[in-house]
């Protein structure tokens, strides 16, 4: 559904990306790996319309995009709310600045908070919140919005190792009822293998795909799973494409 | 009240070592009065210091209702555009080079000795600080929630509206405190200049009769003054944006 075609990407002499081609499938789970500079970010942009590509297409269901669409919702590293607004009114945000909020917004938006572990907590300040909290009500803000393809650009990088483990399953639980792709950025590689169908393994200056690789494990996916031989290699196989030959003998 | 409670022991030794310095030394009074003095002095004239107080207020009011009125939509035309800035902000930064006492008999000639040249003095001293406060504020927005409302497909309009000013409000806030403090300095030097009522206009003719007292207890006032306005902003942030007050400096990222 998502479909890149050659995309380049420059601001001013700096080219962040440069001839980038991926396509990602409806409901399919894309992870994006790299050093920093390889252009992750610009890519999740891209696809959000919030950046128009210097050359190339970026299309979304056949259609170019252009401008961001209703179908897709971001979620950043930092929770970005408002600090005046409850949390219940942070989540329905984006449906009240698009006037797609009706009747049973408020509504939705309360079930999704209390399957995001946060019923009781709709009238609370963002500031009252810890930070696992506040990324939680970002993602409950950018699923309320039923986007076909959810973009996360690093949304566990500013949160601890055990709040991350616990969230990244949170994640997985949730997308598997729902019918929604997602490209989700991370400098994580156990993260991506853990998260992904398939992880796109990026290389900087200018941001490159570097590989694609499939990651062959069943679901429902579990930390378990850290020790398979599938697990491994995956892993084992990003690492030596981001580092080059210095990964062997660092492991 | 409880943490009111040393600010007040400290004002009231304060108070009472300058008393008793006074006394000791036997400072004479038109050099410097003790505080008992400046009480009676005062209440002797107080209808007539009430009138004062009651000019230099309206000035200050008018004033920071002026401030007020100029600085937010300045402030939002400056941060909306880089051209509209770079031209305004050389402009800005020069009427605050100019000392305001020396603009202020020139001001008393061409609009005459009325409460205007008074207000526009005022303005000019106490609109800057709300003008860098709120432009400060409406830039400082995390880029992800402009990117956020950009992503909601929200015009300059809406982003402006719904996202940068009211995350702007503590910053303007921030401004309003320092304005309200600086209308009252503002108004007692348009007082000195050019006025027949007010609190400035009461120290100078004071001072010219030797009364320091009564100077003290206008000088005095005017602290209440200032204080007052201060606590009354910071009063109507807590009762109007409660989320905004409590944090010294809004939070950076979250």
């Amino acid at each position: 559904m998502i479909r890149l075609d050659r995309v380049t990407k420059s601001f001013g002499s700096v080219e962040a990306l440069q001839d980038v081609s991926l396509e990602v499938a409806p409901g399919e789970f894309v992870a994006i790996v790299g050093a920093s500079g390889c252009g992750k970010s610009t890519l999740l942009r891209l696809v959000a319309g919030l950046v128009r590509p210097s050359a190339g297409h970026v299309a979304l269901d056949g259609r170019p995009v252009t401008e961001p669409r209703a179908e897709t919702a971001m979620v950043f590293q930092a929770a970005t709310l408002l600090p005046w607004a409850d949390v219940l009114r942070n989540v329905t945000f984006p449906l009240r600045l698009m006037r797609r909020a009706g009747g049973d917004t408020e509504a939705r938006a309360r079930a999704l908070l209390a399957t995001a572990g946060l019923a009781g907590f709709e009238h609370r300040l963002p500031r009252e919140l810890s930070g696992g909290m506040q990324q939680r009500v970002a993602i409950c803000r950018a699923l309320l919005q039923d986007p076909r393809v959810l973009l996360m650009d690093e949304p566990f990088g500013a949160l601890d190792a055990l709040t991350r483990e616990e969230m990244s399953l949170e994640l997985l639980r949730i997308w598997q009822g729902r019918e929604m792709a997602v490209v989700f950025v991370t400098h994580s590689i156990p993260e991506a293998v853990l998260l992904a169908d398939r992880v796109v393994v990026m290389s900087p200056r200018p941001g490159r795909i570097a590989e694609i690789i499939p990651v062959e494990l069943p679901r429902p996916r579990g930390f378990e799973q850290e020790g398979l031989p599938a697990f491994q290699a995956a892993a084992r196989r990003i690492r030596a494409l981001i580092y080059g030959g210095r990964a062997a003998h660092a492991a | 009240m409880r943490r009111s409670l040393p600010s007040i022991i400290a004002v009231l030794v304060l108070f009472l070592g300058w008393e008793a310095m006074c006394r000791g030394f036997g400072i004479r009074p038109f050099i410097l009065p003790m505080p008992s003095l400046i009480l009676a002095e005062t209440l002797l004239s107080w209808p007539s210091v009430l009138n004062h107080t009651w000019a230099t207020l309206v000035t200050v009011l008018l004033g920071f209702a002026a401030s007020v009125a100029v600085s937010l939509p300045l402030a939002m035309l400056i941060a909306a555009s880089p051209t509209i800035s770079a031209a305004i902000y050389p402009i800005l930064v020069i009427t605050q080079s100019i000392p305001k006492v020396a603009l202020a008999p020139i001001l008393i000639v061409a609009l005459g000795a009325n409460e205007l040249p008074r207000v526009i003095v005022t303005f000019l001293v106490a609109f800057f600080p709300l003008v860098v406060g709120t432009v400060a504020g409406l830039l400082a927005t995390p880029p992800e929630l402009i990117e956020l409302g950009r992503a909601c497909r929200a015009g300059r309009v809406q982003e402006l509206l719904r996202i940068r000013l009211p995350f702007a409000v503590p910053f303007v806030f921030g401004g309003l405190k320092v304005a309200a403090a600086l209308a009252v300095v503002g108004a007692v030097v348009a007082e000195f200049v050019g006025a027949d009522a007010g609190l400035g206009y009461l120290i100078q003719t004071s001072m010219a009769f030797f009364r320091t007292p009564l100077a003290f207890g206008a000088v005095v006032i005017l602290a209440i003054m200032g204080i007052l306005l201060f606590q009354a902003v910071t009063l109507a942030e807590r009762i109007l944006f409660p989320w905004s007050s409590g944090a010294a400096t809004p939070p950076a990222s979250s």
